[in-house]
């Protein structure tokens, strides 16, 4: 769990920190690496929210499983919307 | 910087996940998140976004403003004059959670006042985990952390979508946000409740005041 949040943050940042960099030297690649940091940290909370389902559903919890689950649902949801949105 | 209210907004949803993802790698080592509260919580509040997202369109803003102005006040007096009583034995288990009901109530409107004026919902939460529902003091703060990156990710990707994250605003506040994070998370575990609860009674006035500064703008 810890380590998914570490990978995901620090993935992001490290690459948010490129883009800082290369916004500072004018470089055109800059809005690139800012993009996918960005992709990555947006990416953490349902990696998260996977990884604590699956940890419940390991220690016999299906109902705590089920409602991470459930939660899991709405950000697709709500993810599923935004993408729609943008592309009308 | 110039940014328009919902950039800013943006930005400051994208801190919110990168804050929340930081500072809980450390607090679940730390065995201080309680992720069962968390995850049961967490479904009310992604249900109050949810309503509120449906909802918003019905409610005056300045309503809403200084309704959640009034709760903030309200929850910083009760977090200050109880802060005395704040308890420091924060193990996840060693303590019993009580008043569901309640906890998922205030969940609920946290989650709706996330999606409705911007805001973490963290103000709500953590006197929802920590006066009402019997969670210690920290672990009321580190399971808020985890669960507040969540709420913010549901909004941040419709402001995302909808072209209103500056990516060159976002990127350095990302960068100071994680350091401030990793500081933040390294100094829980060694500060006394009863301070932390005082300081964060403090920081809930100050929230409750721009509310309700922003509803009196609308007024006039």
């Amino acid at each position: 769990m810890a380590l998914v949040l570490l990978a995901g943050t620090g993935t992001g940042v490290g690459l948010c920190a490129l883009a800082t960099l290369l916004y500072a030297a004018h470089s055109t690649l800059a809005p690139h690496a800012a993009v996918a940091g960005v992709t990555a940290l947006f990416a953490t909370p349902p990696l998260r929210l996977a990884t604590v389902a699956v940890g419940f559903a390991r220690e016999g919890r299906p109902r705590l499983a089920l409602a991470a689950l459930a939660v899991l649902g709405v950000l697709a949801v709500a993810a599923i919307r935004a993408a729609m949105g943008s592309l009308l | 910087m110039g940014l328009r209210f919902s950039q800013a907004v943006a930005v400051s949803l994208t801190a919110i996940i990168v804050s929340s993802s930081a500072s809980s790698a450390t607090y679940v080592e730390q065995g201080l998140a309680d992720m069962r509260t968390g995850v049961v919580l967490e479904l009310a509040t992604a249900s109050g976004a949810l309503a509120a997202g449906l909802l918003a369109s019905l409610i005056p803003q300045v309503v809403l403003l200084a309704l959640f102005a009034a709760v903030a006040w309200y929850t910083a007096y009760a977090s200050w004059r109880r802060r005395g009583r704040a308890s420091e034995g924060e193990a996840t288990g060693a303590y019993a959670v009580r008043r569901w009901g309640t906890g998922l109530a205030l969940s609920f409107a946290a989650g709706a006042a996330s999606a409705l004026v911007g805001v973490g919902g963290g103000f709500l939460k953590v006197p929802a985990m920590a006066l009402v529902m019997g969670l210690p003091f920290k672990a009321a703060t580190a399971t808020s952390n985890f669960m507040i990156g969540v709420t913010a990710a549901a909004s941040a990707y419709v402001y995302a979508a909808r072209g209103d994250l500056d990516l060159s605003v976002a990127a350095p506040t990302v960068v100071g946000v994680k350091a401030g994070a990793r500081l933040g998370s390294a100094l829980l575990p060694r500060v006394r409740s009863a301070r932390l609860q005082g300081a964060f009674a403090a920081v809930l006035a100050v929230v409750g005041a721009r509310m309700a500064l922003d509803a009196w703008s609308l007024v006039r």
